[in-house]
């Protein structure tokens, strides 16, 4: 057991992409397969973002300002101000000797949403031409993990409250639904802001509605 | 921490309230069968946490400064907790044995808390229903559906596909939600921001002046009705669905882009003191006279 958390390893998590390494971030990242595979994800846009040949080579400040802002907003890291840090789901995990691991899954698929988000946007302020290709460049590995993270969790529902589970497998279905909509339409207008903002609208209700159907397959009904 | 499950439990909590009464906080209990009551003296702007997978939560406010939680559960499936921590008091259901029917698991709950009481709740199924509640609110369920009576306060509600309703609340509203529908009745808040994916937004009453009201979604029907006294500045727009309007609108003084998609509206109504941004992908917008 490395004695860095997952807290205070996405607290770093910054200087970790900026190549700063510390002995004991790499445990705690030897050892932690979540974090891990966040910071594979992550790895992945940004080699993505960097194959498009368009963004700079590091990703820029403002996505580290999404990622932390999203992170700060989930509570897995903060400074103490947040009103409501130490939420029910913390109590219940001191209670049942839970860790609170579905806020870190929350956090995990919206941050991905963020960082992913926030790479096309210079692309489509320079160039409106290649916007769709930079686009699919940088959410074909968001759109794959929510996929996996949705066929993941969906089996987890067994034996979960047969009307919780059948609304979120509805609602699920509303989303996937509306992405390929509003996929088709950003594909048949490509400067069509509106339909590119509900598009992300679209994938961050994905990931919120995944990371809840994280929450109940863990914790049950 | 008090737990209930029956007479077993009932004879540990007392004993253990004789050998040390200091563990009872300042509760009092009181249990029956299939019912728990406790008691909690708090302070200014306690914080109550209800966590219920399944079953009904009604909160209401009252003028003393003290807690009242009343419980009642299906099964012994269940257990209810209610403890308090500080200034704070945390309720909730957990289940004791593994397979369940739903039923089984229910648990509802009847709160009465000061009306300057700051809520947090989780319910997945049932309904959540609170009324005259002064404090910040933060609710979230996925088939509930919530209804806030005479509210205020910074609100947010998440629910997945619960319903909301908001009826005379004040002070500010956030609602979001994938397939719920939303009915904003009678609001005296400064800052509205309702979204969901394909329920259906009503909004009907007074805009207040300086006030923002932002209602968005992607189907469904977004419907505002305005009387003739109010006072707005309009911006309505869907991508692909249509826009109806009752409403005289001076045509915006300012330059105003019109978008190159979909069907769009603006415009101001009397003198345009309030902000009413209504967007939808492909739902109808309804700027209807109110009756």
């Amino acid at each position: 057991m490395s004695a860095m958390g997952c807290h205070e390893f996405l607290g770093r998590l910054e200087e970790w992409m900026d190549g700063d390494r510390p002995l004991n971030s790499r445990a705690h990242l030897r050892d932690c397969p979540r974090c891990r595979s966040l910071v594979g994800d992550f790895e992945a846009i940004r080699d993505a973002a960097r194959a498009t040949a368009v963004l700079d080579a590091e990703p820029p400040p403002r996505v580290w300002q999404a990622l932390r802002a999203q992170l700060e907003q989930e509570e897995l890291i903060h400074d103490g101000r947040g009103r409501r840090a130490g939420g029910w789901r913390k109590r219940l995990g001191a209670v049942f000797g839970t860790p609170p691991r579905p806020v870190l899954a929350g956090a995990y698929l919206a941050a991905v949403v963020a960082v992913a988000v926030a790479l096309v946007v210079p692309a489509r302020q320079a160039s409106e031409d290649p916007w769709m290709t930079h686009t699919r460049t940088a959410t074909q590995p968001l759109q794959a993990h929510l996929a996996s993270a949705a066929h993941d969790t969906i089996s987890s529902l067994q034996g979960s409250d047969p009307v919780v589970a059948a609304s979120l497998h509805q609602n699920l279905a509303i989303v996937d639904n509306y992405i390929a909509l509003c996929e088709k339409s950003v594909s048949e207008e490509p400067d069509n802001e509106t339909a590119r903002d509900y598009l992300y609208d679209a994938y961050h209700q994905k990931a919120a509605l995944v990371a809840q159907m994280m929450e109940r397959g863990e914790y049950g009904p | 921490m008090i737990s209930y499950n029956g007479s077993a439990a009932r004879s540990r909590w007392k004993a253990a309230a004789l050998l040390a009464p200091g563990l009872m906080l300042l509760g009092a209990m009181a249990v029956s069968a299939d019912r728990m009551e406790r008691r909690f003296k708090v302070e200014a702007h306690p914080v109550i946490t209800i966590h219920n997978p399944n079953g009904a939560i009604t909160v209401r406010a009252w003028t003393k400064s003290e807690v009242l939680v009343a419980a009642s559960r299906e099964t012994s499936v269940v257990e209810v907790f209610a403890e308090q921590t500080g200034n704070r008091v945390d309720i909730f259901t957990h289940q004791v044995s593994g397979a369940a029917t739903p039923e089984e698991l229910r648990a509802d709950y009847e709160i009465n808390v000061p009306e300057d009481a700051e809520l947090e709740i989780h319910d997945d199924s049932g309904g959540v229903n609170v009324s005259n509640v002064l404090g910040d609110m933060n609710v979230e369920t996925i088939a509930a559906d919530v209804a806030l009576q005479d509210a205020a306060g910074y609100l947010t509600i998440k629910t997945v596909g619960g319903s909301f309703q908001c009826l005379r609340c004040a002070g500010r509203i956030e609602v979001s939600s994938i397939s719920g529908s939303f009915r904003l009745i009678d609001l005296r808040t400064y800052n509205v921001r309702a979204q969901t994916s394909t329920g259906n937004i009503l909004f009907s009453g007074a805009f207040l002046p300086n006030a923002t009201y932002r209602l968005k979604n992607y189907s469904g029907v977004i419907e505002v009705r305005f009387a003739p006294g109010d006072s707005f500045d309009l911006s309505a727009t869907s991508l692909r669905g249509k826009v109806h309007n009752e409403a005289n609108l001076t045509p915006p003084s300012h330059h105003h882009v019109l978008p190159r998609f979909g069907n769009a509206l603006f415009g101001t109504f009397n003198s345009g003191r309030a902000k009413v941004d209504l967007s939808s992908f492909d739902g109808t917008i309804n700027i209807l006279k109110r009756d």
